[in-house]
């Protein structure tokens, strides 16, 4: 963020931040976030907040419980001053007002957002990071300009190969800044868009305003939030953010040992991949509690670019699969709710799994690769169940 | 009396151990703060060489560290990669 605009935030953001007590803010304190539901703390300045994978359970994910992910403080943010920066390789750079975009024509759809690192948590050997289990992935309904609009408006260069977004967040010391870029055939499909609203209201600060950047089917990193600059470029960013970061080896790596830099790659669009919300969870020592009869399973299933075509459900770890019942709506980039009703055979103990399909006909492997950074998680999840008269 | 020796000996290396940790708090609450909580350092567990690592990288973002080796000490006795993980806390809702 370079804008001279949004130099007063800076410096009150600064000030905030260096007038903190030395402790943890809210070390002893009751964790409480404004307009956030109850939620699974990874950190609380900034906060990386989860949603419990029992709270997943609809179609669009209210903004009290769709998860948030924060690399650097959050930036405020003056609407009235704020300025959307069109530059680099165009022939009419811009800078536009909120009013200036909300006068485009709208895009909207719906799109599940992952992040890269969603599951981090189960990978072994441990990795640094967050280690998010299920719940860092949410669907909304997202509004806004089509990226290709702006970029035509704009008098993008055809020989532009990328656009590098920045937002007005900054990092404190020599903290590198988040920059994320995008190649240009992704800025330009029609499904790519600035979005200025999220389940049909002003997306709230916590979450990007006044403008996320959504690119269906990709990881967070991607979703750039409180966009302030758009710059086609002959290359890729060189920041720690997109050339360093979100880097995926293309050839397997043994558990706890390093990639090839040059077999590392940016982690584009997001991998086949399901989840139990009915039951949330369940293991040997804590199993989810059952009476004999009719269950109720239920859950997610989404595929970065692609559709789920089918989810199977197995109550014996995988022995016997069956179909599960796909929710009705069904969209490209967003994820598909799944039921199915379980009739346990009698008293005992289960490990009911689940396994999606999409459909360029990928399915989940039993066992993510384990990578150094501990991205894209979609092992066959398992469950244990014990069913009690 | 051999035994005693032993005994004694490793006592004495613990309570040198449980002071470094301390001081290694005491480091954290000092050169890990500004830029983000705590907390996001209490949910890792790694290895010696997984801490220096994250150590490394800190300190080129601007972390400061006067006593390294207390920090470090500290770290793997609270977040080591054989310390068991403590279960997420969830928040008190704030919607509404
Ligand atoms: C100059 C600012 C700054 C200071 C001081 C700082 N950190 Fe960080 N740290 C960061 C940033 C930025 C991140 C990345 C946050 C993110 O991506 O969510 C981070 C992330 C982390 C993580 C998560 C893993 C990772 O690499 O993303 C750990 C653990 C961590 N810091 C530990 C420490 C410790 C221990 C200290 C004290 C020696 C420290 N930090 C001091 C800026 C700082």
């Amino acid at each position: 963020m370079k804008l001279s605009s949004f130099k007063r935030g800076r410096r009150q953001l600064l000030a905030s931040a260096v007038g903190l007590p030395l402790l943890a803010q809210t070390e002893g304190k009751p964790l409480v976030f404004p307009g956030k539901d109850a939620m699974l703390v990874h950190n609380d300045f900034p906060e990386d907040l989860e949603a419990p994978a029992g709270s997943l359970d609809t179609f669009l994910t209210p903004v009290e419980r769709f998860f948030v992910r924060q690399h650097l403080p959050r930036p405020r943010v003056d609407l009235a001053q704020w300025r959307l920066t069109l530059r680099g390789m165009v022939s009419r750079p811009a800078a536009l007002t909120l009013d200036d975009l909300a006068k485009l024509a709208q895009h909207k759809l719906p799109a599940t957002l992952e992040c890269a690192g969603n599951g981090r948590g189960y990978f072994r050997p441990r990795v640094p990071g967050l280690q998010w289990t299920k719940g860092a992935v949410s669907t909304a309904e997202w509004a806004g300009p089509r990226l290709a609009d702006l970029l035509e408006r704009a008098g993008l260069d055809a020989k532009a190969t990328f656009a590098t977004f920045d937002g007005a967040d900054t990092g404190a010391g020599q903290t590198p800044d988040f920059v994320r870029s995008i190649p240009m055939r992704k800025c330009l499909h029609p499904d790519t868009i600035l979005a200025l609203t999220m389940n049909g209201k002003p997306i709230p600060a916590i979450h990007g305003s006044p403008a996320r950047l959504i690119v269906p089917g990709w990881d967070g990193a991607s979703w750039v939030k409180w966009v302030t600059s758009i710059t086609a470029v002959p290359e890729s960013d060189k920041g720690f953010f997109f050339a360093t970061a979100y880097k995926y080896p293309k050839r397997p790596v043994a558990p706890g040992g390093a990639a090839r830099p040059e077999d590392l790659e940016t982690i584009e669009a997001m991998p086949v991949k399901s989840i139990f919300t009915s039951p949330g969870g369940g293991t040997a020592a804590n199993p989810a509690r059952f009476r004999p009869g009719s269950v109720p399973l239920a859950g997610l299933a989404w595929s970065g670019e692609n559709r789920i075509v089918r989810v199977e459900v197995s109550a014996d770890g995988g022995a016997r699969w069956l179909d599960a019942t796909l929710g009705k709506e069904d969209f490209r980039y967003a994820w598909r709710l799944w039921r199915h009703e379980w009739t346990p055979p009698g008293a005992g103990y289960y490990t009911l799994c689940a396994r999606a399909t999409d459909s360029a006909g990928r399915t989940q492997p039993i066992e993510a690769p384990w990578n150094p950074s501990g991205y894209l998680w979609n092992g066959i999840e398992r469950i244990g169940a014990l069913v009690k008269a | 009396m051999r035994a005693i020796l032993v005994l004694s000996f490793v006592l004495a290396a613990q309570a040198a151990d449980s002071a470094l940790i301390a001081k290694g708090a005491a480091e954290e609450r000092k050169s890990c703060v500004g830029c983000h909580s705590l907390r996001i350092s209490s949910t890792q567990r790694l290895s010696r060489a997984g801490w220096e690592r994250e150590l490394d990288k800190m300190v080129r973002w601007g972390a400061k560290i006067a006593d390294r080796e207390a920090l470090l000490a500290y770290l793997l006795d609270k977040y080591g990669e054989t310390v068991p993980p403590a279960p997420l806390p969830l928040s008190s809702p704030g919607a509404r």
